[in-house]
């Protein structure tokens, strides 16, 4: 059986995604689309995705909601904005594809790149701990989330970063920040 | 005053009413009504013997007044006024209760029903009391036409009125007729050649004794009315004597100064003194006074030395001049969005430069793709032939704010130029890059299909962005249709920009008073059923100053404007119909109040003081509460016939509460008819009379209608009124703060607009306010009485 996704029919819709869609920031004006292809055209991040912007808001349109969750194109998207200037219909789609990230998240659907959940809870765990970022901490937090092979991974980059001075091993905090830790503790409440 | 002499005369409808109300007791009723000498009913009123019966009676008995209770007044109110005036009474002595959509089919208890049909008609009886014969005015109308804006549009509308004998001018604000259509290679989708259809009706236009071509002009200002307007022109110099140039161009070999050429869409360069295009109408040189020496620094005057003719005139003056007219067309046209344009409408963004317009010299327009194509196909960098050109569609257009709407002809112009150039070179490589391929026309879809089977490219997908590469432009873009990225190197890339209504459209409308549309185009009085007719009797409207549009459409839209400005101006004469605001002088203390709510603009102040212009007056009626000496009253809804009317209609017999409903007479009050022809059912405690705009009711009829045992007061006014939102808003603000002195709850009164299909909404408002109001209560009588006293003692 072929799998690529142009071959398989579309079933299994749910009528109900599409109001889910209109609750995300940004996702009140996806019926704008005009599947006019400018944000597909437009994305730098597009060939590693399996479906382009443009596919994902028509396949959100149709109540797709398990292809849309699971795809790699929402946890791709490097929130650029490029697509967002240059939408005739002012959609936009970053916001919309973040509001994709929580769905998925919050429904427990598998995301195609294990890596990338894992990567966004530590990157807002290290930020809502010192109201800046902090790449040691990251790596090692992310390491602990997946396998000691990740450092490896990384190693090269971080001793280059390191030499250049761009990487400081002890982490740079916000003056107080207690009051940016609420503003995280209670935008991850709302959340959950 | 006449004594009353009232023939009432209640349809059964064929039981649509009888089911419902008990006729009899009706007819009973209201014969012991005052005034009324004659209570009749009839199985159908409309049908021979029920109009018999009318004209009967009034010859018989010398009714002066009579009230037909039947349907409402939009079905059969010219019906029945026909009969009256076939039987010698005036047809504005006649009127209708609608007891039938507002009445029998909206409600199911016979009883509450049989009660409000009884209060509907002794309103009418009431109203028909104070009612005055009136006689529709004829006014003589000026047979010459003005038209404005010389493109295609333009000239077919001149040519069909001047053969139809009629006398025109045609202003022109460019040096030569002919617009945008004289700048095309070739038109879509039969691909003749555009200049040798167009310039033999240039040059019939200039030759037609009926018509005079008023070039490097414009309206600077309109008044008047329909049928007689004034309208005064600003003649801008040419520096050359039309008459005397033969157009023979010696003066532009020795002029010095080069300017870019506007006719070419800046793609080359011509002499400060030039002919605008070889075609041009009228024949003329002309000298653009920004760029000529003379001007600039009072020197050179070259080509007046070497004109034989002696036709450069450097001492020809701004003219102004006054055009008598009876009717005038709108072709102002189109202008195509630029950089400028586009960061004023799209909040900053320049749509054009995204796609490397103005970066880089092989990014076109496509109507400058139409020069280089009759310059001879060329890249204009380096003057070579392209080979694989881009074409980039919706270039602006189709947003979701700024400019909403299709250009309309940039798939049909792309599908042509790609044709055109393969002609050209049969080895180019045209692609279509765009978003819908809209072939809608006559002939369009087969055009369309000729395009694929020449191997012509289309891709769907919007492009995201043309980049400059060296010689090269290179094309990004996505393939929806593959689901592919698409990053191809061209030779030309030709853009389709949005097409915006020409500069000065906004000034003119207003001049005109003519509204413009949510998209800054002219707005057409109806959408389906006068679709070239403007707001404003008289002045019409054609071509692309209604919207975009290709030139066939033009062409047909310009015949049915010629034809309408024909009808207007062959009957000879407007009929002014007599329902009209009029000023008492006595009472006028001339404090301009009224001219600033008039929607019309119809109020103005003269040396005789201050006067209504009966033929621009809508009747609305407006100005008649905000008059602060009450000098002003409205025929056919006059203070005395409306407060008769709300008195007539409220104060019934009867327990429970009344609401009044004041419903503007055309798509409010059609609305409701509308909720009857549905049966939507609602409180027959609801009960409506007919105002030409809310805006007439004022605060003295609905303190009227509480002191006669009103509860409630609703206001409904159609959603297309003259009279706007904010207007309205204020208006009712004004009623309730009166209403409160008499410690009436300002939620006693609502407001609404609405369109005409919108019913539900109107029944809906009934019914929650009717649900407000019995939860309220009535309204206590020590409150009627005090505001009885005050009416009283105001008169």
């Amino acid at each position: 059986m072929n799998k690529h996704p142009s071959n398989q029919a579309v079933c299994q819709t749910d009528p109900s995604f599409i109001e889910e869609i209109r609750k995300i920031p940004g996702g009140d004006k996806i019926l704008d689309c005009i599947q006019c292809g400018v944000c597909a055209g437009s994305c730098h991040a597009r060939f590693a995705m399996d479906y382009s912007p443009m596919q994902i808001l028509k396949m959100a349109h149709l109540g797709l909601k398990q292809e849309v969750l699971s795809s790699s194109t929402i946890w791709i998207c490097a929130s650029c904005y490029t697509c967002a200037s240059r939408c005739p219909r002012s959609l936009n789609i970053p916001a919309i594809m973040s509001g994709f990230k929580h769905m998925a998240m919050k429904n427990n659907v598998k995301a195609p790149i294990e890596l990338k959940p894992k990567f966004h809870k530590a990157f807002t765990e290290i930020v809502g701990k010192y109201g800046r970022m902090h790449e040691p901490a990251l790596q090692l937090k992310l390491t602990k989330k997946t396998s000691p092979r990740q450092l490896l991974h990384n190693a090269s980059l971080g001793v280059r970063m390191l030499r250049k001075g761009k990487l400081n091993l002890k982490p740079s905090k916000l003056a107080s920040t207690t009051r940016f830790s609420r503003v995280v503790e209670k935008t991850l409440k709302e959340e959950t | 005053m006449k004594k009353p002499k009232i023939g009432v005369y209640n349809c059964h409808c064929g039981g649509n009413i009888s089911d419902t109300v008990e006729v009899a007791k009706v007819k009973k009723d209201i014969s012991k009504c005052p005034g009324v000498e004659v209570c009749e009913t009839y199985e159908y009123m409309c049908s021979k013997p029920g109009q018999d019966m009318i004209e009967r009676d009034i010859k018989e008995r010398k009714l002066n007044g009579v009230v037909v209770a039947s349907c409402s007044p939009r079905m059969h109110l010219d019906t029945f006024r026909g009969a009256g005036k076939r039987a010698g009474l005036n047809p504005y002595l006649l009127d209708m209760a609608n007891i039938r959509e507002q009445c029998s089919w909206v409600h199911d208890n016979k009883q509450l029903a049989t009660n409000k049909a009884t209060d509907l008609i002794r309103g009418l009886t009431e109203r028909v009391q104070h009612l005055e014969p009136l006689e529709a005015r004829n006014m003589p109308v000026n047979k010459d036409v003005a038209v404005i804006g010389g493109g295609i549009a333009g000239i077919l509308a001149s040519i069909e009125l001047a053969d139809k004998g009629y006398k025109v001018y045609l202003v022109e604000r460019d040096p030569s007729i002919g617009g945008h259509m004289a700048q095309l290679s070739k038109t879509f989708p039969t691909l003749d050649c555009s200049a040798c259809i167009l310039t033999p009706k240039m040059v019939y236009v200039s030759q037609h004794p009926n018509i005079e071509i008023i070039d490097m002009a414009e309206p600077v200002a309109v008044s008047g009315s329909p049928g007689n307007y004034e309208v005064d022109l600003r003649i801008r110099p040419r520096y050359v004597d039309k008459e005397k140039c033969t157009a023979c161009g010696e003066c532009a070999k020795v002029c010095p100064v080069k300017k870019v050429n506007n006719h070419e869409e800046g793609l080359t360069q011509e002499k400060c003194i030039h002919l605008p295009f070889k075609q041009a109408v009228p024949a003329a040189y002309v000298i653009d006074k920004e760029h000529c020496l003379w001007f600039d620094k009072g020197v050179c005057r070259v080509c007046e030395k070497f004109c034989k003719g002696k036709a450069v005139a450097f001492d020809q003056k701004e003219e102004k001049r006054q055009l008598k007219v009876g009717a005038i067309i709108t072709c102002t046209g189109y202008q195509q969005l630029d950089a400028e344009l586009s960061k004023e409408l799209l909040n900053g963004w320049n749509a054009l430069s995204q796609y490397g317009f103005g970066l880089h010299p092989d990014v076109v327009t496509n109507l400058q793709f139409e020069r280089l194509m009759l310059q001879g196909m060329h890249k204009p960098s380096n003057g070579k032939p392209p080979k694989k050109v881009a074409f980039v569609l919706c270039v602006g257009s189709r947003m979701d704010h700024g400019i909403q709407y299709c250009c309309k002809i940039g798939c049909m112009n792309a599908i042509k130029q790609s044709l055109l150039l393969l002609k050209a070179f049969p080895e180019a490589e045209p692609w279509v890059f765009y978003t819908d391929i809209r072939a809608h026309g006559k002939g369009y879809e087969e055009f369309y299909s000729k395009a694929r089977d020449h191997n012509v490219k289309f891709i769907r997908g919007r492009v995201a962005e043309v980049v400059p590469d060296g010689d090269h432009l290179i094309v990004r873009a996505e393939d929806t249709i593959l689901g592919r990225h698409i990053e191809e190197t061209f030779d030309l890339v030709v853009l389709s920009p949005a097409l915006l209504p020409n500069t000065g459209t906004s000034e003119l409308s207003k001049m005109l008073r003519v509204d413009l549309g949510e998209d800054g185009f002219f707005l057409e009085r109806h959408h389906k059923l006068r679709p070239v007719d403007s707001k404003m009797e008289g002045v019409y409207l054609a071509g692309c100053a209604l919207g975009p549009k290709d030139i066939r459409e033009t062409t047909i839209e310009t015949m049915a404007t010629a034809s309408k400005v024909a009808t207007f101006l062959g009957r000879g004469e407007v009929s002014v119909s007599p329902e009209k605001a009029y000023i008492t002088p006595e009472k006028c203390n001339g404090c301009g109040v009224c001219f600033t709510h008039c929607p019309a603009k119809a109020i103005e102040s003269t040396s005789k003081g201050v006067v209504i212009n009966s033929i621009s007056c809508t009747g609305c009626g407006v100005c008649v509460p905000k008059c602060p000496a009450e000098a002003i009253d409205l025929t056919q809804s006059s203070d005395a016939q409306l407060l008769a009317q709300v008195k007539g209609t409220i104060e019934g017999p009867g327990e429970s509460p009344r609401i009044l409903a004041f419903l503007e007479k055309t798509t409010a009050y059609g609305s409701a008819d509308l909720a009857g022809q549905t049966r939507v059912p609602y409180s027959s405690n609801v009960r409506i009379i007919s105002v030409p705009s809310t805006g007439r009711v004022g605060s003295k009829h609905v303190l009227q209608a509480f002191a006669s045992g009103a509860d409630g007061v609703i206001l409904i006014e159609g959603d297309d009124s003259q009279f706007r939102e904010d207007g309205i808003r204020d208006h009712v603000n004004s009623i309730k703060k009166e209403l409160g002195k008499f410690g009436i709850e300002s939620l006693r009164v609502i407001s609404t607009t609405t369109t005409l299909p919108q019913y539900d909404k109107v029944v809906n408002l009934f019914q929650t306010f009717d649900e407000r109001i019995t939860k309220m209560g009535r309204v206590a009588p020590e409150k009627r009485h005090k505001i009885a006293q005050t009416l009283a003692g105001g008169k």
